[in-house]
């Protein structure tokens, strides 16, 4: 589990770059909202921030 | 509380004791989460004010938009008060559970802590969408025509953007909750499982 951490990490963080862009480029100019565009953006989010703490919490600096 | 965690058999990143650690880092990550939420708008997405969203509970609807500064500082103090609680459950209940019931997360290892936050998220994410939300602040609203859907399927404008941008903020809080509690076996000490319990004797 240790050492497949930053891969699963890195995976994440890919996965959640892949729904970023893709809901931002569905995303129609303000003020227009696209409902699937930023649940998309919400989700790549959420998947880049729980990549970015996987690998932190891998990495464990301050042990 | 003190107990097992004053001991040098497990080391926090934050404080001495388990107690004390889970109320720093509730706070810590209650604070990230709220200004990320403030902020959500420039990502475009809905803007999640919890702090207004406390106060205008607390202190109704005409109130707090007569006072918005006034509904804003009151509904954050309720607001940062359940965020540290929620986080001294999950500290002193929900972390040494979940590693009882579920064997691989039994160790204490910073990314065993770091994924019983982000599952501590989502429980709190459907908390938040299936009850909060849609029973409190949707009958609230419901005089200014400002729809809350099931499950937040709906808020205002937003469709379902507003339940995974809701599944964003509490993710924020849970990552940051499971990195900064983090109790980990101290040196020279006999192994430490969570099964025995975080603190409670």
């Amino acid at each position: 589990m240790e050492m497949r951490a930053p891969l699963v990490a890195a995976g994440i963080f890919l996965l959640g770059l892949v729904l970023l862009a893709i809901g931002a480029l569905i995303e129609p100019p303000r003020p227009q909202i696209s409902q699937s565009g930023e649940s998309l953006i919400a989700l790549g989010l959420t998947f880049i921030v729980v990549g970015v703490g996987f690998f932190l919490a891998w990495a464990n600096p301050t042990s | 509380m003190e107990g097992e965690h004053g001991t040098s058999d497990v080391k926090f990143l934050i404080g001495r004791n388990a107690g004390k650690s889970a109320v720093i880092a509730a706070f810590i990550a209650t604070h990230v989460a709220t200004m990320a939420g403030l902020w959500f708008d420039g990502a475009r997405l809905p803007k999640f004010d919890f702090n207004n969203l406390n106060g205008y509970l607390v202190l109704g609807l005409s109130y707090g938009f007569a006072n918005p500064a006034i509904n804003f500082v009151v509904g954050g103090i309720i607001h940062y008060t359940s965020g540290i609680i929620w986080g001294v459950i999950f500290a002193l209940i929900f972390h040494p559970a979940l590693g009882r019931f579920i064997k691989p997360l039994q160790a204490l290892t910073p990314v065993n802590n770091f994924i019983k936050g982000v599952i501590w998220g989502a429980v709190l994410w459907i908390v938040s969408s299936a009850f909060w939300m849609p029973l409190l602040i949707g009958p609230l609203f419901q005089p200014i025509n400002v729809g809350v859907g099931p499950f937040l399927t709906t808020f205002g404008p937003y469709g379902v953007q507003a339940l995974f941008t809701n599944l964003f903020w509490h993710t924020i809080y849970g990552v940051n909750l499971g990195l900064l509690f983090s109790p980990t076996p101290g040196t020279g000490a006999r192994p430490w499982r969570s099964s025995s319990g975080v603190g409670v004797r």
